[in-house]
């Protein structure tokens, strides 16, 4: 089922339904291999359900989501997930340590081979700014900032490639920000989803898809 | 138990006339005295109970007496199919889980839960010949499947509930990669330690707080107490192995049809 050219992520006239009522109609957009897009619209808009249809945590109503040329299917989806970094605007992280946080994911299977990038783990939180120190600590204690940056480590670690960010900048001061966005500068090889209503603050460059405004389409951000 | 060690001699419970069974209704002006002086609202309920208690028990008692006359293997193990029924449907409608999907699994589950213990009880550590004779077959496991039946409720609810209020959490295990077996395994291990916690703790505090029921009653129908206990221990045994058994199986069966294909819960699992 692959396709020729292989975007990390094309979307086609996708629509999303919401308690039965359209919330997003015909969206086809595609993300280049190492390319930035960034979905911008007003909350209910539908952002956030299209990083979830291409999580497969949404189903959409119509339209196809492709990972890498494949097909998102309840087949496909499992092993596609392992390319994706999904970062949610408020991430919620299981219970323990941070350090339990970044170790927990090598158990699973998909992640055994991955487990040697554990050694870069003092270098990746330098980088975004988190320190040592964090890694003791609850991650309930983490604040908004802190378990988006710790969610971008944890991918990081998982070798994923294609990100998918929603509102990344809304819960991080502005030097953090700028660590996060000066990473992704650097980093060509990444290809990075942004979905967020104030596209100002986080800006990568690429290029920007503005979603029509739904009319009391609430709840699905 | 004192008194039956001091007289020496071990008999059979007396049975009790009807003026004896008029004696002990008579105990509960007690009670309701109490619930009545007082004004606790549990009066109605109170009756209500005592009520059906009598009613139920005499269908039991007739039935049972039946059974056990009749004492033939296939009734027995009729009579236990049926108690796994009731119990089945009884799990389901106070999970709050939908019928329809849970039903057949769940059967599954308590249908392993009594069997492997009981058959296991009753052939290598009885040697009966019988494997189903009524007089073991049905007190061991009535026993065994109410416990197994307990143990599912907390269990079942445990597991699906978790999932569902921590959905993000659960999710956030898929984002990274985990299969539905893998990302699903901590709220099993919570489920099974709801489960099976009340269990473990009865076991490590019996016969110090409270006399077992069933030591009670092998004691009553006069056995040496020595004997009763050793029956204590292999029931106890039983449970905690069939109540293990069936949560373990009732999660087993019902989660690959209780998630869709791409992972998240199917939230029509719930009744409402």
């Amino acid at each position: 089922m692959k396709t020729a050219e292989a975007a990390a992520i094309r979307i086609e006239n996708l629509a999303l339904r919401f308690e039965g009522r359209s919330v997003l109609e015909n969206l086809s957009l595609a993300l280049p291999e190492g390319g930035r897009v960034t979905l911008t619209g007003p909350s209910g808009s539908g952002k956030s359900s299209v990083l979830r249809c291409v999580m497969g945590f949404a189903v959409p109503a119509s339209g196809n989501v492709f990972v890498r040329g494949e097909r998102v299917t309840g087949h496909s989806v499992w092993k596609l997930r392992t390319q994706l970094a999904y970062v949610a605007q408020e991430p919620v992280l299981a219970a323990g340590t941070l350090r339990e946080e970044f170790e927990r994911p090598f158990e699973y299977r998909a992640n055994h081979g991955a487990r040697g990038n554990l050694e870069k783990l003092p270098e990746l939180l330098e980088r975004f700014l988190l320190p040592q120190e964090l890694l003791d600590q609850d991650v309930v204690r983490l604040s908004g900032g802190e378990k988006q940056r710790a969610a971008i480590v944890s991918a990081l670690l998982l070798d994923r490639r294609i990100f998918l960010m929603d509102e990344p900048a809304s819960a991080l001061d502005t030097a953090a920000r700028d660590a996060v966005l000066e990473f992704f500068r650097e980093r060509t090889d990444l290809s990075v989803l942004v979905v967020s209503h104030a596209p100002q603050g986080f800006d990568l460059g690429g290029r920007a898809i503005a979603l029509p405004e739904r009319a009391r389409a609430g709840g699905a951000g | 138990m004192i008194a039956a060690m001091a007289s020496g001699a071990v008999k059979g419970a007396i049975d009790l006339s009807a003026l004896s069974m008029a004696a002990v209704y008579a105990l509960c002006i007690v009670p309701l005295a109490i619930i009545l002086w007082n004004r606790v609202a549990l009066f109605g309920e109170a009756i209500v109970a005592l009520v059906r208690m009598t009613l139920q028990l005499l269908f039991v008692g007739v039935y049972l007496q039946f059974v056990f006359r009749l004492d033939s293997p296939w009734l027995n193990g009729a009579w236990l199919v049926i108690m796994v029924v009731v119990a089945d449907v009884s799990i389901v409608r106070r999970s709050g889980l939908r019928l329809r999907r849970f039903v057949l699994p769940l059967f599954a589950a308590l249908l392993a839960g009594l069997a492997i213990p009981l058959l296991y009880f009753l052939g290598p550590i009885l040697g009966r010949e019988g494997l189903l004779e009524a007089q073991y077959a049905i007190p061991l496991g009535g026993m065994i499947l109410g416990n197994c039946l307990r143990a599912d409720i907390i269990g079942l609810k445990s597991y699906y509930e978790a999932i569902r209020t921590r959905e993000r959490e659960f999710l956030h295990a898929l984002a990274q990669g985990a299969t539905l077996g893998e990302a699903t395994r901590p709220y099993l291990r919570e489920a099974l330690k709801a489960a099976l916690g009340p269990t473990v703790a009865t076991i490590a505090t019996i016969g110090l707080v409270a006399l077992p029921g069933m030591m009670t009653g092998v004691i009553l129908g006069g056995t040496e107490p020595m004997t009763a206990i050793k029956y204590q221990i292999a029931i106890m045994v039983a449970i905690l192995t069939g109540t293990a058994i069936t949560v373990l199986a009732a999660i087993w069966l019902t989660t690959r049809s209780s998630f869709t294909a791409h992972g998240p819960l199917d939230e029509t699992i719930f009744r409402k």
